[in-house]
C-alpha cells in the first residue's frame, strides 16, 4: 500500500545526493589520486597525498595560525559583543540608533570591507597611519610585518563580526524575564553581582549557540586574507583554507587539495564537537 | 517587622491618568493582607512601590513611621514573591537561601546557621546541596520565600501572586505554610491576587481593588455581609450577591412583588436591593416566593435560581428535595438585607 510514496522522496533525495553527497564522495575519491594540472585524471596512488600532507609544515602552520586566530577573534567578538548589548539593553538615548548602527559592519560585503580596510591600513597612503603619527604612537607596518599583518587580519575580523555577537546576545538580554532582576535587586544584589549571578548565567545557552556559530564561520576565513594581506607577508597570515585555495586554485593540485579539504573537514568536526561540548558543560550549567 | 502606612498615595504612569487613585491606609505590624481585583486594577503597581521597584507619583510609603519613599529596593528590607519562581538556576538550594545574606556581607557562619534553620522550616532541608532548578514549582517558591526569611531585619514580605503556577493540591499546602511563618515570625505578609477565595482565606484583611481604586478594606466577614459596591458583592462570595431593582413606593422602597421593603434612603439615583443568597431562609423575615428555574448541586448544599415577579435571584438552599419547577415560600431576615444607590451601600 502507497508504495509510491518513496517517489515524493525523490526530489530531495536527488538534490541532496547531488549537492552533498556527490561532492563528498567524488571528493574523498581524487584525494587517492594525483590528479593535477599535468596529469588530470582520476588515478589510483593509494594513500601518497595523505603521506605528502603529513609532512606538509605550511599546512600545519596554517591549521595552528588558523586555531589562534579563531579563538582569539571570536573571544574578543563575544566580549565586545556582550559589552554593546548590555549598554544598549536598557534605556539609553537614542538606543535605537546605536542598535542599527552597530549592525552596519556585518551588513557590509566582506571583499568590499577588506578593500577599505586595506586602504585604511595601507602604510604610505591610508589614512590611520598619518593619524597615530598624530597622536604619537608612530606608523606601523600594518601589512608589511608579519605579527601587524596578524593583528590587522584579526582588527578586520573582529570589526566585522562583533555585531553578529551583538545582534544575539541582545536578543537574548531582550527576551529575559524581567522578575530575577527584581529579585536579585529585592536580595540586595549589586550590578556586578546581579551581571554573574542573573544576567550571565540565563544567557548560557545563547552564548554556547553564539560562539559555536561564530568559531565554524571564523574556521572558513578566506576573503578577509585573500584581499588584506594575500596570506602574507610570507605565510604569515596564511589559514588553512586560503592554503587550500592556494594548492588547489593556483597551483593546481587537485588531488592532493582533496586531501587537504579532506583532513581539515575531519579536524574541525572532531574539535567543533569536542569544543561544543565543553562550551555546554561549561556555561549551559543548569540544562545539563 | 513593620507597620506599613501608604500616606496619600498615588501613582500615575507616563500618560497622566492614574493607575493607582489616591489612597491611605496604615497596615499593621505582623498582619496578613490581601490586595484583590482583576487584572490591571492596580494591585501589582501598590506592590512595586511598596517593595520600591516602583517610585509614586505623589504621597510616601512610611515603615514604621520613617519614610522610605526615596530610599531603594535594597535598602527597604523587604521580601518579595513573585508569580514565577524566581531562583538562581545556577546555584543550589543553599547558594540561592544565602544570597542575600551574602550580598549583605554577612559572616559565613552566620550565613550557615540561618540557611540551615530556614531549610530546616520550610522542608528545603534535604535539598540543601541539590542544585535549584531541579526542583519543582512549589519548592521554587519556598526558596523565594526562604530568601526573604533568611534576613533577620525583614520588615515585610510581599507575595505577587505566588500560587498561580503551582498545583491544586501544592497550593493548599504552600498557603497553610505561608500562615504558619507569618504566625510564627510576626512577619506583615501583603498577598496580591485575583482569585477570591485566595484572599479570603489567607488575609485578615482584604483590599479590594478595582480600575485603580480601593473600593474596600475590612475583614473577609465584612466584605461578605456588608459589601462597600455591587462590584465587591459580585467579587466576593459565590454564588455571587443577589442584586434586584427597587422601586420607590411612598417612603419606602420595595421590590415589586415581594415583601422586600426597606425605609427610603435621602439622596437620588437609581436603587437596587442586594441579598446573599446564603441567606434566604424559609423561617423569617421578609416573603421572596418564587419558583425554582435552575438548581445546581454543591454537596451538602444547593444554590437554586428562583424566579418571582419577574425577577431572577440564587439561593443557597439545604440539601432539600426540592427540584426544577416547584413554587418555593422563601424568606429573607431583615437585618440581611442590602440598600445600594448607584451601585453604592447606603443602607
Amino acid at each position: 500500500m502507497y508504495r509510491q510514496k518513496y517517489l515524493f522522496l525523490l526530489p530531495g533525495l536527488l538534490v541532496l545526493v547531488a549537492i552533498i553527497l556527490f561532492p563528498l564522495l567524488f571528493t574523498i575519491r581524487v584525494s587517492f589520486s594525483s590528479w593535477d594540472v599535468y596529469n588530470p585524471g582520476l588515478n589510483w596512488v593509494g594513500g601518497e597525498n595523505y603521506g605528502r600532507l603529513w609532512e606538509d609544515a605550511r599546512y600545519w602552520e596554517a591549521l595552528l595560525r588558523l586555531t589562534g586566530l579563531t579563538v582569539g577573534t571570536v573571544l574578543l567578538q563575544y566580549t565586545l559583543g556582550f559589552a554593546l548589548a548590555l549598554l544598549v539593553w536598557r534605556e539609553v538615548v537614542a538606543r535605537r540608533l546605536f542598535r542599527v548602527l552597530f549592525l552596519i559592519p556585518m551588513m557590509t560585503t566582506p571583499v568590499v570591507m577588506s578593500v577599505l580596510w586595506r586602504t585604511i591600513f595601507h602604510e604610505s597612503l591610508g589614512p590611520l597611519n598619518p593619524i597615530l603619527e598624530g597622536i604619537g604612537i608612530g606608523a606601523v607596518p600594518w601589512l608589511s610585518q608579519s605579527t601587524w599583518s596578524f593583528i590587522a587580519v584579526m582588527i578586520v575580523e573582529i570589526w566585522q563580526w562583533t555585531p553578529f555577537m551583538f545582534l544575539l546576545l541582545l536578543a537574548g538580554l531582550l527576551s529575559l524575564p524581567n522578575e530575577p532582576f527584581l529579585a536579585a535587586k529585592i536580595d540586595g544584589a549589586g550590578p556586578i553581582r546581579t551581571f554573574l549571578s542573573v544576567t550571565f548565567p540565563m544567557l548560557g545557552a545563547i552564548s554556547v549557540g553564539a560562539i559555536l556559530i561564530r568559531l565554524i564561520e571564523a574556521s572558513k576565513i578566506m576573503e578577509t586574507v585573500y584581499v588584506l594581506t594575500s596570506g602574507g607577508p610570507g605565510t604569515s597570515t596564511e589559514t588553512s583554507s586560503y592554503y587550500i585555495y592556494i594548492r588547489g586554485m593556483r597551483d593546481f593540485q587537485i588531488g592532493y587539495s582533496a586531501a587537504l579539504s579532506l583532513t581539515y573537514l575531519i579536524i574541525m568536526i572532531v574539535t567543533l564537537t569536542i569544543v561544543a561540548k565543553l562550551l555546554v558543560r561549561a556555561l549551559v550549567r543548569d540544562q545539563a | 517587622m513593620a507597620e506599613i502606612r501608604l500616606a496619600n498615595l498615588a501613582h500615575a504612569y507616563g500618560n497622566g491618568s492614574y493607575a493607582l487613585k489616591p489612597l491611605d491606609m496604615t497596615w499593621r505590624n505582623g498582619g496578613t493582607y490581601a490586595l484583590l481585583g482583576p487584572s490591571g486594577c492596580g494591585k501589582s503597581t501598590m506592590l512595586n512601590i511598596i517593595s520600591g521597584l516602583l517610585k509614586p507619583s505623589e504621597g510616601r510609603v512610611l515603615f514604621d513611621g520613617q519614610d522610605v519613599t526615596d530610599k531603594d529596593t535594597g535598602a527597604r528590607n523587604i521580601a518579595q514573591v513573585f508569580q514565577v519562581p524566581v531562583i538562581y538556576r545556577s546555584m543550589t538550594v543553599a547558594d540561592n537561601l544565602a544570597f542575600p545574606l551574602v550580598c549583605r556581607g554577612v559572616p559565613a557562619a552566620r550565613i550557615k546557621a540561618r540557611v540551615t534553620a530556614v531549610a530546616e522550616r520550610l522542608g528545603l532541608a534535604r535539598h540543601l546541596t541539590a542544585r535549584a532548578n531541579r526542583l519543582t514549582a512549589d519548592q521554587k517558591q519556598l526558596i523565594s520565600l526562604g530568601r526573604g526569611l533568611v534576613r533577620e531585619d525583614v520588615s515585610a514580605v510581599l507575595l505577587d501572586e505566588p500560587l498561580t503556577v503551582i498545583d491544586p493540591q501544592m497550593k493548599f499546602e504552600l498557603r497553610k505554610t505561608l500562615k504558619e511563618i507569618n504566625r510564627e515570625f510576626g512577619l506583615t505578609m501583603v498577598l496580591v491576587t485575583h482569585d477570591q477565595n485566595e484572599a479570603l482565606t489567607f488575609a485578615d484583611t482584604v483590599v479590594v481593588m478595582n480600575h485603580g481604586e480601593v473600593i474596600q478594606a475590612g475583614s473577609p466577614q465584612e466584605l461578605f455581609d456588608r459589601p462597600a459596591t455591587a462590584h465587591v458583592g459580585t467579587f466576593i462570595g459565590s454564588p455571587a450577591m443577589n442584586f434586584l431593582p427597587a422601586t420607590v413606593e411612598g417612603d419606602r422602597v420595595v421590590l415589586a412583588g415581594t415583601g422586600l421593603s426597606s425605609p427610603l434612603p435621602p439622596g437620588s439615583g437609581p436603587l437596587t436591593f442586594g441579598f446573599r443568597p446564603e441567606h434566604v431562609g424559609t423561617t423569617e423575615g421578609m416573603a421572596l416566593d418564587g419558583r425554582i428555574a435552575r438548581l445546581w448541586f454543591e454537596g451538602a448544599e444547593q444554590i437554586a435560581s428562583i424566579e418571582t415577579a419577574g425577577h431572577v435571584f440564587r439561593a443557597r438552599l439545604p440539601g432539600t428535595t426540592a427540584s426544577v419547577g416547584d413554587r418555593l415560600s422563601l424568606r429573607l431576615p431583615i437585618s440581611a438585607l442590602r440598600l445600594y444607590r448607584d451601585e453604592r451601600l447606603v443602607a
